[in-house]
């Protein structure tokens, strides 16, 4: 059974259908991406998973039954990370934490204990006597993801836990999801950064105007997309007796010649590489460099809906 | 819930400005309208006497009985200049046809001159209105009767008129002061309405529903800073989410009223009578019934800063018509009277000035007690159905 179960979920905002029927199952110790852009409806989705909002039509069940019928079932499990920074700003990073673990039901000895574990973890350790207003962005992300931790969450939900941060605390908060997961939490990891969710995501919905346009692992995804890898060539001198040879590989859709390049466009991938270099070492010609465009995620979303990821 | 308000204990330093400075508004402002308006302060009032008739005179003398004012006689012109100078704050103009009027039983005309209204010129145009319909009541009556005698007798006219109108004088100073008779019968003691402590009383509930709709309005500040729909997530119920702030916003609340009743006890030697349980149980229901109050605004409005603009206007208009502001005594309008009963501030007021005015006892709480706390229950249910926990 899969820990969550995500089933003809809708949501209306008055004039808006922020989710438009989805449905997606997340399985014991994934990191589920949700990507996609603006206005998508990712925290849509997980307001509702949260529990924070009631969907307008169908249901969620996490192990087998239905949240959105009795909250308290996933409540005690779950940690949210909110997409803004959910903190008390005239308290001290060590006070935040300890209400955000009281209300989760940890008491003393054990909460210091916690609170010691997951300052640790999140690396506020030397700041945390010091008010929230006073701390950077990048250190407010870190606690605000913190306060999700202390209860040891089975399944914990990031909505954009890097937005506005520097690229340390950017990776250091990717460590730290993957450090979780590999302890045995589950994760559903929302972002508009594609090669967050690449880096880190087991497996990933790709959602746009309220609805799953693509889902499945990150190979699978760039296997959509695959007819478009790029190859660039550079030699010393392109001679048509190359140009002839290349054009005799059945599987190259397109050349693209100019001066010196020449860019392919390929279907295939599995001998491409091995053509090539056969072709290229028979010519006079000499190879100063090779580029490869892998497709990627930008790809994949560009691909379905003729929009990039993000303007 | 011990989480909720453990969590407001550590961010009183939230609370506590609003509290510093209800304090001080409360005790600051008690002092200098209180100062103002009683001790030895006698305030002027010119008289401008344009009629110069029998009745008119009667008038001015029986105004000049009265104990808070100094009424003195002057001409139009050093009237005018002395209220436009601000030397004094209004003068009584009593205009020509005085005595006809009252002898053709219409209410004569008087015309004052002042520059502003204020709670002060309101009280003595009060008083200036209550003497002229004593005197055309006291007038006529002494008219029938000497009417009646002569028209049996050839007796002295003037005599018997001048015995009437006395008569009926004398009648009106038992009717006078409503409570002051009442208290004379139930107590036999005479006390009299203290305006400083109407201001100490009025005052301190009236500054303390600031701090109580702030306190409990905190709700909207952690819908700013997202921690309400954190909190929401969280395994704390709404129950105690709710429940939390309530009984911390309740003891803020007690706590200003205490601070502001010790206050005025000790700083300006306010007595507040013999019933201590009876000033608690007022006290507890009127802050149960404020925080409830607040509640249902921050229900009402979305942000903080709404309510910071609401909760002035709501607040100063609910206190002045229920008497916080000035005694319901000088209001006259039957309407004003009426909508002064759905406010819990007049109930309230009225339940404390029995105890630390009348000297009343604890039983004479019960009653308006229960009202403020209707009035809570109220607000608290539509509370409850307003705040989103979305
Ligand atoms: N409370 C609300 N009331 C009305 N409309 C809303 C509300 N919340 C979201 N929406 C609308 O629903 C749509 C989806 O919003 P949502 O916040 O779920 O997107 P998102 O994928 O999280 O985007 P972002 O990357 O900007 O966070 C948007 O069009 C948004 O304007
Ligand atoms: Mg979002």
């Amino acid at each position: 059974m899969a820990l969550l179960e995500v089933k003809n979920l809708e949501k209306d905002f008055k004039e808006v259908k922020a989710v438009d029927d989805i449905s997606f199952k997340v399985q014991k110790g994934e990191i589920f991406g949700l990507l996609g852009p603006n206005g998508a409806g990712k925290s849509t989705t997980i307001s509702i998973i949260s529990t924070l909002l009631k969907p307008t039509k169908g249901d969620i069940k996490y192990k087998g039954e239905s949240i959105v019928k009795n909250s308290k079932l996933i409540q005690p499990k779950l940690g949210v990370v909110p997409q803004e920074i959910a903190l008390y700003p005239e308290l001290s990073g060590y006070e935040n934490l300890k209400f955000w673990g009281h209300a989760y039901n940890i008491r003393g000895k054990k909460l210091k204990k916690r609170i010691e574990d997951v300052s640790e973890i999140i690396g506020v350790k030397e700041r945390l006597k010091d008010k929230i207003s006073k701390y950077s962005g990048g250190m407010k992300r870190r606690i605000n993801i913190g306060a999700a931790l202390l209860h040891e969450p089975e399944l914990l939900i990031m909505d954009e836990p890097t937005v506005g941060i520097d690229p340390q605390s950017r990776n250091h908060i990717l460590e730290t999801v993957n450090k979780l997961n590999e302890k045995g939490t589950t994760v559903i990891y929302t972002s508009h950064y594609m090669e967050e969710v690449e880096a880190i995501c087991t497996r990933i919905n790709i959602m746009d105007k309220g609805k799953i346009i693509a889902s499945g692992t990150k190979d699978e995804l760039i296997e959509i997309v695959n007819g478009n890898k790029k190859i660039n060539l550079k030699f010393d001198k392109v001679s048509k007796s190359l140009i002839k040879d290349l054009e005799s590989i059945e599987y190259i859709s397109k050349l693209d010649v100019s001066e010196n390049e020449i860019i392919i466009s390929s279907n295939n991938s599995e001998n491409i590489f091995k053509d090539i270099t056969e072709v290229v070492t028979k010519s006079d010609s000499s190879l100063t460099s090779i580029d490869i465009n892998k497709p990627n995620l930008e790809a994949v979303f560009l691909h379905l809906t003729g929009r990039a990821l993000r303007d | 819930m011990l989480s909720i308000i453990k969590l407001r204990l550590m961010r009183l330093r939230n609370d506590y400005f609003v509290f510093v400075f209800m304090t001080i508004l409360a005790l600051g402002l008690s002092f200098v309208m209180g100062s103002s308006q009683s001790g030895n302060y006698k305030p002027t009032v010119p008289i401008v006497n344009s009629d110069s008739s029998e009745y008119s005179n009667l008038f001015i003398e029986e105004l000049k009985n009265s104990k808070n004012y100094n009424f003195t006689l002057t001409d139009y012109d050093n009237a005018y200049k002395k209220v436009d100078e601000g030397k004094v704050l209004m003068a009584l103009i009593i205009n020509k046809g005085f005595q006809r009027d009252i002898n053709n039983n219409k209410m004569p005309k008087v015309s004052i001159i002042k520059t502003k209204d204020d709670i002060e010129i309101l009280t003595t145009e009060n008083l200036i209105k209550t003497n002229l319909a004593k005197l055309k009541n006291n007038v006529n009556i002494a008219k029938v009767t000497t009417d009646y005698i002569s028209g049996i007798k050839d007796v002295d006219k003037k005599n018997i008129f001048n015995k009437a109108y006395d008569l009926s004088l004398e009648n009106w100073e038992y009717k006078r002061p409503m409570s002051v008779t009442r208290k004379t019968i139930t107590d036999g003691k005479w006390s009299e309405f203290d305006n400083f402590k109407h201001i100490i009383i009025g005052f301190t509930l009236f500054f303390s529903m600031y701090t109580i709709v702030f306190g409990i309005g905190e709700i909207l500040n952690e819908r700013k800073y997202n921690t309400w729909q954190r909190q929401i997530v969280s395994p704390l119920s709404k129950g105690a989410i709710l429940g939390g702030n309530m009984v911390i916003t309740f003891m803020i609340g007690i706590i200003q009223v205490g601070v502001l009743i010790m206050a005025s006890k000790y700083l300006f030697n306010v007595d507040w009578g013999s019933s201590f349980l009876g000033i608690m149980t007022v006290s507890i229901s009127f802050v149960f019934t404020v925080t409830s109050l607040g509640l249902f605004l921050s229900g009402i409005v979305k942000t903080h800063s709404q309510l910071a603009a609401i909760s002035p206007v709501i607040l100063t208009s609910t206190s002045m018509i229920g008497g916080a502001m000035w005694p319901l005594e000088i209001v006259n309008s039957k309407i004003l009277l009426f909508l002064a009963n759905l406010t819990p501030q007049k109930w309230a007021i009225e339940a404390m000035e029995e105890i630390a005015m009348y000297n009343g006892s604890f039983n004479s709480v019960i009653y308006p007690s229960l009202i403020i706390i209707f009035m809570g229950i109220i607000y608290f249910i539509l509370g409850i159905k307003l705040i989103r926990f979305e």
